[in-house]
């Protein structure tokens, strides 16, 4: 069985979405048709693998309303909402941005996501506005076996400010499904974002997500994703630089235990000069779990007094688990400073031994490792909210 | 210019040293590669039946396999349009006049002596070495070492060289080395034997003949337990060849408690595709080390690797490119570790000008088995303008418990307060950013024997003031 037109027309993911929209689907769908499956060959899914992974297995697609809260009331012209329905009381808006920065074409997960997507939000925030509360996505899935597909459209105008977390959340723990979540962020010119992505689906799902985010003149971003749920997860983070004087910071942590497997791929293009990006991905491993992390350096000709920074460090706890970290550079341009670096390495035996000396079990010495391993990348989560939700996160699931 | 006397080889010259007389058997297969010509060039060197068998059966691998779809385009290689078996003595027919004038140039320059410089140009063989080579070979003689060129050596030592021969590198490896596996010619063969240590370096050019510069060189370097070389391939100054495409190969077995370096400096002239496989097995607590230099040639891909077969092995790669106009060098080192508690480090330094690309591609890759084991990784580049460019490509692999594995990079330009500080003092631009460079690739530098360093100074000075390619 496949994934066809008939799937898409009984699935209920269009409701009565207007027709460009429509016609966006269709032609993601017909690149989901003509694209092959990504083979072994291919440098980036070499050691992915996606056999086991049969997207009509979840014909059934959970339609997203889109679940978006303030705490306080929403300033003039903001709009925070469902996508959908933006899709049709905002049309400009969102037919000018909406995978815009995201290529449907690009594999066949993407085409099955642009497809198919089944709901999320649209977040804007117009020029020179300020929101000082933090704004809340969730996406919830509730049952077992079904297709969960949101999708985030970020679009922040000329010096706007905000901070917006999207939380990926399962009813159950060991649900299995498709499971996607992709974000597109746009920041004008001076806009500051902070962006956390926080997916935590069920131990069993097959998760696809891809952040993509554009930098125009002086902007700033920082983003912050954390993964920890998924059988298989496979997550790009990318940003682009396309404006003098801006900044990305992209972090992330991730912990995988039991039989997870987790793929990130990153990429911090410096198309323009003067740009700044900040990259570090921090994995803790368990059990049998594996990791592969891949991440590009990219600074074009032109692209002269950049300053880019990339690392990868990978504390494997387990006899069993096991890091792959490839981390790249490509640089076109003489003016500038790069440094990336990754490490795969066990709980250092100095700092058990120190711990332990000093009475402390060996279990809670591990997991004080642990917490002082994320905790330098936590303090970075650009706001309160997020952070303390991910600390009690972490905080559960270390034990 | 100093020139040194020549000695008259005399007819007994084989006998005597080992050597061949190109003149003896002046051969050149027609263009174009098929089974015919295979045997024909097996046949030319009197080879044992299974040599022939081998070369036909790398024949076939080579024409299945397909070419590298990474690194640099290769698209342009035209297989059908190259002479797979040339005897040297036709590439000397040329006179030192025929020599591209830059070449002419760099030799004046580097201060090389004349009779060396025709060696190097591939003008004439250079029999000056021979008396060096002759007490080298005696001491040599006594304590059971074997040095000579890998044809010999199969003639020779048919038991010893049918034991190792291809077994680091079998001819399936890749594309390139079932190529030079079915028409390899020339190289080096030595053999250490148990516990002993050979204090000076052995250089290929003690032992030129004409071959040992060929296109598709065979070395193969054993070193038996306890025992200790150092090999030197190639030289500083650039090797002018009309050959479009060099694909070696270099298989060295390091046995328990041994220890082997091995030292390029590759300056091939900027018309070659120099495209080499190069591996080491490090068994018990032996110790392998690659120093590599690439300097010419349009495309180089190169990863010394090497297998940390048994517990206690260590590898090292310490690589510099220096990538200039029209240049590709994408270089690196690969480390497999197999085995528990070993060690390896990749040390690379990376210089582009003018337009020239430099790649850093490694792979670490650690075994389930190899519990305890470290490894790191260091890369550095330096951009000296904005129209070069610079890539790294580290991929590491770990499969085992307990492993530590680092990789760090860096890339950037010489500095402003650096460059500041020497132009304060009176050095002019191109001076100050010579000796930056310099001492960049210092740590390089210092483990070359001396005369090597002292050239390898003198030609990035040459590639800096862009009187080079």
């Amino acid at each position: 069985m496949a994934l066809t037109l008939e799937t898409l027309e009984r699935s209920g993911v269009q409701g009565d979405e207007p027709d460009w929209l429509r016609e966006r689907r269709l032609s993601a769908l017909a690149s989901y048709e003509r694209l092959p499956k990504p083979s072994r060959t291919d440098e980036e899914w070499r050691r992915t693998d996606v056999t086991g992974f049969d997207p009509a297995a979840f014909a059934h697609f959970e339609q997203e309303l889109g679940h978006s809260t303030m705490s306080s009331s929403v300033p003039d012209g903001v709009i925070i909402g469902s996508l959908l329905d933006s899709a049709k009381d905002h049309q400009d808006l969102v037919r000018s941005h909406l995978f815009t920065l995201i290529d449907p074409n690009r594999d066949r997960f993407s085409a099955l996501h642009g497809a198919f997507f089944t709901g999320g939000n649209l977040i804007y925030v117009p020029d020179g506005v300020t929101v000082d509360e933090p704004i809340t996505g969730q996406h919830f899935s509730y049952e077992n076996g079904t297709s969960v597909l949101p999708h985030t459209l970020i679009v922040a105008g000329r010096n706007a400010r905000f901070n917006y977390i999207d939380e990926y959340i399962s009813k159950k723990d060991d649900e299995d499904g498709y499971r996607s979540g992709s974000a597109e962020i746009f920041l004008g010119e001076g806009a500051e974002v902070g962006y956390v992505s926080l997916q935590k689906w069920g131990r069993n799902a097959w998760h696809f997500g891809d952040q993509r985010a554009r930098l125009e003149k002086d902007s700033k971003l920082k983003l912050f994703n954390v993964t920890l749920g998924g059988r298989f997860s496979k997550t790009r983070v990318e940003a682009s630089l396309v404006g003098q004087g801006s900044e990305a910071e992209l972090k992330a942590i991730y912990l995988a235990s039991g039989e997870q497997f987790f793929d990130f791929h990153t990429l911090q293009d410096h198309r323009v000069g003067n740009t700044r990006s900040d990259l570090l991905f921090k994995g803790a491993l368990q059990d049998v779990a594996r990791t592969v992390y891949a991440g590009l350096i990219r600074i074009e000709k032109g692209a002269a007094r950049s300053d880019a920074y990339q690392a990868n460090r990978n504390l494997v706890l387990s006899d069993h688990a096991k890091a792959t970290s490839i981390p790249m550079l490509e640089i076109d341009n003489n003016d500038v400073r790069c440094t990336h670096g990754a490490t795969v390495g066990p709980v250092d035996p100095i700092s058990m031994f120190y711990l332990q000396s000093r009475g402390i079990p060996e279990a809670t010495a591990r997991r004080m490792i642990v917490q002082g391993f994320f905790g330098e990348v936590l303090e970075r989560i650009p706001f309160e909210h997020a952070r303390r939700l991910v600390e009690t996160e972490l905080e559960a699931r270390l034990g | 210019m100093a020139t040194v006397p020549k000695v008259d080889v005399g007819t007994d010259y084989k006998e005597k040293y080992g050597f061949f007389v190109p003149e003896e058997y002046v051969f050149k297969a027609k263009r174009g590669l098929n089974p015919d010509i295979v045997k024909e060039i097996s046949w030319m060197k009197q080879e044992p039946e299974w040599m022939t068998k081998f070369r036909l059966r790398s024949l076939e691998i080579f024409r299945k396999k397909p070419m590298p779809n990474w690194g640099a385009d290769l698209s342009v290689i035209d297989f059908e349009n190259i002479f797979y078996y040339l005897k040297a003595s036709d590439k000397q027919s040329k006179s030192w006049e025929d020599l591209p004038p830059d070449i002419k140039a760099t030799y004046d320059r580097l201060g090389v002596p004349e009779a060396e410089r025709k060696f190097l140009a591939g003008v004439s063989a250079q029999y000056e070495s021979e008396v060096v080579y002759h007490s080298l070979q005696e001491e040599l003689t006594k304590k059971g070492v074997i040095f000579t060129d890998t044809d010999s050596a199969l003639r020779d030592h048919p038991e010893l060289f049918k034991e190792y021969f291809g077994t680091v590198i079998p001819p399936a490896d890749n594309k390139f080395s079932a190529l030079n596996s079915a028409v390899w010619s020339g190289g080096s063969f030595i053999y250490v034997p148990k516990g002993v240590r050979v204090d000076i370096p052995l250089q290929a050019y003690f032992r030129i003949n004409a071959e040992n510069m060929g296109q598709f060189e065979r070395t193969l370097i054993i070193c038996d337990e306890g025992s200790f070389v150092h090999y030197i391939e190639g030289c500083t100054a650039p090797i002018y060849t009309t050959d479009s495409l060099h694909s070696a190969v270099v298989e060295i077995i390091v046995k328990k408690g041994a220890r082997c370096r091995y030292t390029t400096i590759q300056n091939w002239s900027t018309n070659v595709f120099n495209l080499v496989t190069k591996r080491a097995m490090a068994y018990a607590d032996a110790t392998m080390e690659w120093v590599d230099g690439n300097l010419g040639s349009q495309i180089t891909m190169k990863y010394p690797s090497v297998y940390l077969m048994e517990p206690g092995a260590k590898g090292d790669v310490l690589s510099v490119a220096f990538a200039g106009k029209g240049q590709h060098q994408d270089a690196g080192g690969k480390m497999i570790h197999v085995a528990p508690n070993t060690t390896s480090t990749i040390t690379s330094k990376s210089i582009s000008k003018a337009g020239g690309r430099t790649s850093y591609r490694g792979h670490i890759k650690i075994y389930p088995d190899a519990k305890n084991s470290k490894s790191f990784v260091k890369c550095d580049a330096l951009l000296l303008d904005d129209e070069s460019r610079s890539d790294t490509y580290p991929y590491n692999d770990v499969d085992a418990e307990n492993v530590t594995l680092g990789h760090e990079a860096t890339v950037s330009k010489v500095s402003d307060e650096q460059l500041f500080y020497l132009m304060s003092r009176g050095i002019t631009r191109n001076e100050a950013e010579t000796m930056i460079v310099n001492g960049f690739i210092e740590p390089f530098t210092k483990e070359l024997p001396l005369e090597y360093a002292v050239e390898l100074n003198r030609l990035i000075q040459l590639e800096m003031e862009g009187s080079v390619g």
